[in-house]
């Protein structure tokens, strides 16, 4: 039962063209901007399966770097989310990938991102329709469902315990 | 209260004396705690922003970033205008309409996702048509989107809804059958005539593989939107003529949802099967991608 709601269905208001490889995608971004309190300064992101073969397509690099932004799913600026990433001092690398280990599903990413002394890596996956999924947070397995009305600021509250800093992260 | 099935939404619906849509909207107060103020008001800012898509793409013929797609709308928009589309109003200015919204959703424009982005020109299409042609008031387009919602949700948790997962079938497939339903029951059909638009509408689209060229969504799921409108209004005459799905809903559903399973992963929205391996198709994504490297 991952969708509980009729705004599941009708919505999300979003940028274009992916509900799946853009909309959703923010919202991974946009949780780990939560999670982070604020915009990252570097981010290691891995796109799975699906995602790795149509990132450029969709936009997907476009709407993670977005979320990682701040960025909303029904925010113009997504377009240009390349350029603000770099005048924002954020560095990325983005690395295709076959299949995810712990999460079956063709949508999935995984985000090592800094921000001062926090580090986290995360896992997301992207289940249709605009909604995602966070399913690892910094080696833990976890089950936050978001949905674009949810309120990610307090969502991401609630994880921010698993943030580690930088150097245990590195070594763990 | 939960609605997992189209048996149990038609067993509520006569219990109740209640629309389908009435019920999606019972239920969401419900599940959500919120208002039925507040959540009227949260359809009517999705209807609108509908609109806008609408509205924009029908003007824009410019193309999208690829160059593959753009320009559709206004052609058939133009086709209309001169009175002699084959396929008759409704159809016709729904295809318009669908095709302006898919077309702003490649230029990455602002649209609702119904229940997906690929998909998002098919319900628009239907629904501002219905008020074109009859003048359906725009309260009564809000009531469809619940009464769409509502058979997505049973379909979204019974099967998949997007590409990557279940293939077009599931997303265009899916939008179609919501549309059906609900051009239904904006009709005055009764909610079991609008069940089986919704069982006829996916019936026609399954099987139907996910195969965008160069991973864009714009072909051939630009045109895919038009021709579900038109499966749409099909099924949904159909359904209120009488005529009945033969395979119960539910289990069209299921069977959507195990013929998505036993898809090549090549098929589901991957961009390695069907039209993006054809010869032009793998030309566009050389020109798009591998000159940039």
């Amino acid at each position: 039962m991952e969708f509980q709601s009729c705004f599941d269905i009708i919505g999300p208001i979003m940028v274009g063209p992916s509900s799946s490889h853009t909309a959703g995608v923010v919202s991974i971004g946009k949780f780990i901007y939560e999670l982070l309190d604020g915009c990252p300064e570097e981010a290691d992101i891995i796109f799975y399966d699906s995602f790795a073969e149509t990132y450029q397509g969709h936009g997907t690099d476009k709407a993670l770097l977005g979320g990682l932004l701040g960025m909303g799913t029904d925010d113009p600026g997504i377009r240009h989310a390349l350029q603000l990433a770099h005048k924002s001092g954020l560095d990325y690398t983005i690395e295709p990938q076959g299949s995810c280990l712990f999460f079956d599903h063709p949508n999935t990413t995984m985000v090592t991102a800094k921000r001062g002394d926090h580090l986290v890596k995360v896992g997301g996956a992207s289940l249709g329709g605009g909604l995602s999924k966070i399913f690892m947070i910094n080696g833990r397995m976890v089950d936050i469902r978001l949905s674009t009305s949810d309120d990610f600021s307090a969502l991401a509250k609630n994880y921010q315990v698993y943030r580690l800093r930088e150097e245990i992260a590195r070594n763990a | 209260m939960e609605i997992l099935s189209m048996r149990e939404l038609l067993e509520f619906c006569e219990k109740e004396q209640k629309t389908i849509g009435e019920t999606m909207l019972m239920l969401e107060e419900k599940k959500s705690g919120r208002d039925q103020q507040t959540i009227l008001r949260m359809m009517e800012e999705r209807l609108i922003k509908m609109k806008e898509a609408v509205d924009i793409g029908t003007k824009d013929s410019s193309p999208a970033p690829s160059g593959i797609s753009g320009g559709d709308a206004v052609k058939m928009g133009e086709y209309v205008k001169s009175g002699k589309p084959l396929t008759g109003s409704y159809i016709s200015q729904a295809m318009t309409f669908s095709l302006a919204t898919s077309e702003s959703n490649a230029r990455m424009g602002v649209i609702v996702a119904t229940p997906t982005a690929g998909a998002a020109g098919i319900l628009p299409g239907v629904l501002f048509s219905l008020h074109q042609n009859d003048g359906t008031p725009f309260k009564d387009l809000v009531m469809g989107l619940f009464t769409a919602s509502m058979l997505g949700y049973v379909i979204a948790n019974r099967s998949f809804i997007s590409g990557a997962a279940g293939g077009c079938q599931a997303e265009v497939g899916s939008a179609a059958a919501m549309a059906a339903g609900t051009i239904t029951e904006l009709k005055g059909g009764s909610p079991q005539q609008a069940v089986h638009a919704t069982a006829i509408a996916m019936k026609s689209l399954l099987g139907l593989v996910c195969d965008p060229v160069a991973g864009l969504v714009e072909v051939p799921c630009v045109k895919r939107n038009a021709i579900g409108t038109s499966i749409a209004f099909s099924a949904a005459d159909l359904a209120l003529a009488g005529v009945e799905s033969r395979i119960p809903c539910d289990e069209v559903i299921e069977a959507m949802y195990k013929v998505g399973k036993d898809m090549p992963r090549t098929l589901r929205e991957t961009a390695l099967g069907g039209l993006a391996v054809t010869e032009t198709g793998l030309k566009v994504k050389e020109r798009l991608f591998c000159s940039k490297k």
